[in-house]
């Protein structure tokens, strides 16, 4: 088998080297993902790591439900009517430029509303 | 770009999930899962509902999941014209009735286990001309299975979306990057066996 084995390849490297080449790669990309998979298994299991931030993308819900609080008290801390801003689908970046003011000031403004909550 | 993505899920809602599972059907690179996963996380929130979020993403994918197979049957029809050198017809047969016979199993698993390689089965159930009805039915089982499975766990889970997201991407990746490298490898013994055989008569 180990005397063949060299021919083999050769034999497949001249009739069929698509096939060979396609299996070359996709044992590379599966290497790829391996190490991708474990550095990533790494850095999620670290729990500091999925503290989530308040970010633009969100929403003033999916911000009650991360920080598991009312919407409602969520409110004070947004600068549109309360109906207007918890509107489904208005994220935080839509908010704070309907308002004129900064995405960094008015998550500052619901980290102080999150604080005061858990507080209380 | 994680972000704009995230981003544009409670702004553009069913419109963009039932786009984004459509697309990704068509082997286009659209982050579906991540969609998925936001749209759940977004529908546990109240920003979105839930059985609607699953419809529309289960909608995009089935209809993605046809046109991919018309494009492959298409395809087909115009590669039947071609001659090949017959060893490498042997086996494009070979392939084919395989697709033809077993193809179900296949098309089942490449909905949700091995997405990565859905596309590129669409494509081949077409152009080898897998039944049509077989085709479906097993796509839509399938298809039922992927969006349960992300939107679920991105309600289930809407705190770490960007964790999943990360996890089962590579996780689906290293799995289809295995699976075609195992189909390959089955294709290169084959055409070894071949050898054998034809070299016995000479």
């Amino acid at each position: 088998m180990s005397a063949a084995r060299p021919s083999a390849l050769r034999y497949l490297w001249r009739h069929n080297r698509p096939a060979l080449i396609g299996f070359g790669l996709a044992l590379m990309i599966a290497g790829f993902f391996a190490v991708r998979l474990t550095v990533f298994t790494i850095y999620w299991s670290d729990p500091a790591h999925r503290d989530q931030v308040i970010e633009g993308w969100m929403t003033p819900r999916y911000i009650a439900r991360s920080y598991d609080m009312e919407p409602d008290l969520l409110r004070a801390a947004l600068p549109v009517s309360a109906d207007d801003a918890l509107r489904p689908g208005a994220t935080l970046s839509q908010i704070a430029a309907d308002a004129d003011m900064t995405l960094g000031e008015l998550v500052a403004q619901i980290d102080a509303a999150i604080t005061q909550a858990r507080l209380e | 770009m994680t972000e704009t993505i995230l981003a544009l899920v409670p702004v553009y809602g069913l419109a963009l999930v039932a786009l984004g599972t459509f697309l990704s059907c068509l082997a286009l690179p659209v982050p579906s899962s991540l969609i998925m996963l936001s749209a759940g996380g977004f529908a546990a929130a109240g920003d979105l509902v839930l059985w609607q979020t699953a419809t529309a993403a289960l909608a995009g994918a089935v209809l993605g999941d046809q046109l991919g197979y018309q494009i492959g049957r298409f395809g087909g029809r115009l590669w039947s014209g071609r001659t090949l050198p017959p060893r490498r017809a042997a086996l494009v047969a070979k392939a084919a009735a395989l697709v033809k016979d077993r193809g179900e199993m296949g098309v089942f698993l490449s909905r949700w286990l091995v997405s990565p390689l859905g596309p590129y089965v669409n494509f081949a159930g077409g152009a080898a001309a897998l039944d049509w009805g077989r085709f479906t039915r097993a796509g839509i089982a399938g298809e039922i299975v992927w969006v349960t499975v992300y939107i679920g766990l991105g309600a289930a889970f809407a705190d770490d979306i960007l964790a999943l997201a990360d996890l089962l991407g590579n996780a689906s990746g290293l799995l289809a990057a295995l699976t075609l490298a195992g189909a390959l490898a089955l294709w290169l013994r084959a055409a070894l066996r071949q050898r054998r055989t034809h070299g016995a008569h000479h």
